[in-house]
């Protein structure tokens, strides 16, 4: 994987301690993370906010993982991270859809910006 | 990928077939063993349970028919609730094998399908010379790489399939219900899949020989100078990622609307109005009526080791990547019992390829087992909340049962001419579909598991 190689501070303190590569770093980290995640929903008494920030969390480290290292986006050039995220504004769009079609979860805003909720309710 | 530098003798391909002989012969003994043998000693013990519940039942209404004492009922109570607590124990236990050794015949069925077939058609294509027949092509004789018609035939024997797949569902169904059935509303699904299979079957004909030389580079932007499988590959998966975010969407969106035991705790609704999936499979899941909330580290399993071997599988793929990757006079066989099992550079790669299939075919194995209990204890696809995390749990399994079809191939390709740091291609492609599909699930985890 001579191509995909990268220097920069995450790489230079994981590739090569304790003779392990970045690679073998990356996957210890996505198993203690999985870890955690899942252990986070057996224990009782943890807030709803605290458990929903532990799974956001622990989701953008593994992903982040799973995509810069395993994928090799981290390497390659830089037009390859771009078409991952491309889709990125498509989901923006989505999630904007559904905060604009959900009468509870925006609040306040001018007429010529929400749905007819009342063709919504009748429909 | 008609690479065709490499002289392939065609009763290579008869490998192909024997694999295919011995996936049949694991997929008969898993079922026998566990489909049939250990099911049915499930299911007589899930009948005696039932019949046991049901006494338990009667005892105690009999009981406080009579007006016995108060002791008397409470103690009939808590039999009967112990009986029915052990008839679902049984009941699962019971899926738990009849799921595992139906999923494992199928499985391996297919694969035998596709790699015994896929070996079987080319062994009986007529001897390959060797050269290179560039020539036929009108490429000049010259050793430019050419595209292959595979995957449009390929597309083609999908698109007949989907097209044929209304009438080959219902015809199926009123199979298995001992209906009568209109065998010929099989036809164009089935003749789509033949497609198929003959569109692979050439395929991995013209891969099988590619050694790596004069892979396509793309000439325009944004990808000049990049390898054009390479970036075609991005693209795909690009769209995917669309096909995902459509799921969560819809998810989310419906999410809205519920009032799942989360927004109650969260005080947002004060009534449970729908279950979901985690409602039953993590601990503390809310209750509707009777049913949910049954969830605790058991039925958090299938997902949870689902989730770790996803990852594992990732990573044994990366490690016969890095293994393809490096020279072969600087490749060395580690000391031990991994030194035994991998002894050299050929066998680690194969070795690693097959961890990830048989990793990846837990996946499967495991998922189908956690749909079956979800099913039993009334989670079902008719709810909204089902509908959506069969669906998008359903197209991610199919993502990795695909995935795992087109590794049956690199395992053969592994076993046979081998890979090297001149062909590695094949499996760093191929890879990053399959860090895509544990990327994916990362996300569909705790979305539907735990949230």
């Amino acid at each position: 994987m001579g191509e995909h190689e990268t220097h920069g501070i995450i790489e230079n303190i994981f590739d090569g301690l304790l003779g392990k590569d970045i690679y073998f770093w990356n996957f210890i980290i996505l198993m203690v993370f999985t870890l955690f995640e899942v252990g986070a929903v057996f224990f009782e008494g943890i807030p709803l906010t605290t458990v929903w920030a532990i799974l956001i969390g622990v989701g953008i480290v593994k992903g982040y993982g799973i995509a810069a290292y395993f994928m090799h986006l981290k390497g390659d050039p830089r037009i390859y991270t771009r078409t991952a995220l491309f889709p990125v504004l498509f989901v923006l769009l989505m999630l904007w859809g559904i905060g604009l079609s959900n009468p509870g979860s925006v609040q306040g805003l001018p007429d010529w910006c929400t749905p007819n909720w009342d063709y919504a309710r009748n429909r | 990928m008609s690479g065709q530098e490499a002289h392939i003798e065609n009763t290579l391909w008869m490998k192909a077939v024997v694999m295919g002989s011995i996936f049949l012969l694991i997929g008969v003994a898993a079922y026998a063993t566990m489909g049939v043998g250990m099911a049915n000693v499930r299911h007589h013990e899930y009948e005696e349970a039932v019949h046991e519940y049901e006494d338990a039942k009667h005892a105690y209404e009999d009981a406080k028919a009579a007006n016995a004492s108060e002791d008397e009922i409470s103690q009939l109570y808590d039999l009967k609730t112990e009986a029915h607590h052990h008839e679902i124990d049984a009941h699962l236990s019971y899926l738990t094998w009849r799921t595992a050794g139906i999923t494992i015949l199928l499985m391996c069925g297919t694969y035998a399908s596709f790699i015994g077939l896929g070996g079987f058609l080319n062994s009986i294509q007529p001897q390959d010379d060797g050269h290179d027949s560039h020539d036929d092509y009108g490429y000049g004789g010259g050793h430019e790489h050419h595209g292959s018609g595979s995957p449009i035939v390929f597309a083609f024997g999908i698109m007949l399939f989907l097209m044929g797949f209304p009438s080959f569902q219902a015809t199926l169904k009123d199979m298995l219900a001992g209906n009568e059935a209109a065998l010929g509303d099989l036809g164009m699904s089935m003749v789509g899949l033949m497609i198929v299979v003959i569109g692979v079957s050439n395929w991995w004909r013209e891969d099988l020989p590619f050694i790596g030389n004069n892979e396509q580079l793309a000439t325009s932007d944004p990808f000049a100078g990049q390898h054009i499988r390479k970036a075609g590959l991005w693209i795909f998966i690009m769209s995917e990622i669309m096909v995902f975010a459509t799921f969560f969407s819809a998810y989310l969106r419906m999410r809205t609307e519920w009032c799942t035991g989360w927004q109650v705790e969260a005080g947002n609704c004060s009534q449970v109005n729908m279950l979901t999936a985690s409602d039953f499979l993590r601990p503390n899941g809310a209750k509707l009526g009777d049913i949910g909330g049954q969830g605790d580290f058991m039925t958090l399993l299938p997902g949870a080791i689902n989730t770790f071997a996803l990852i594992i599988s990732s990573y044994t793929i990366v490690l016969a990547l890095k293994t393809a990757n490096t020279k072969a006079s600087e490749w060395k066989a580690s000391q031990g019992f991994m030194g035994k099992i991998m002894p050299t550079q050929k066998a680690a790669i194969r070795n690693y390829l097959i961890a990830t299939l048989m990793l990846g075919s837990l996946f499967i194995v495991l998922k189908l087992i956690e749909w079956s209990h979800l099913v039993a204890e009334g989670f079902t696809i008719e709810t909204q909340a089902g509908s959506i995390f069969y669906i998008a749990t359903g197209a991610h399994g199919l993502h990795v049962f695909i995935g795992l079809l087109v590794m049956l191939y690199l395992v053969f390709k592994a076993d046979t001419v081998g890979f090297d740091e001149k062909n590695a291609q094949g499996i760093e492609y191929f890879g990053l579909y399959w860090h895509f599909v544990d990327l994916a699930w990362v996300v569909i985890f705790p979305a539907f598991y735990l949230y």
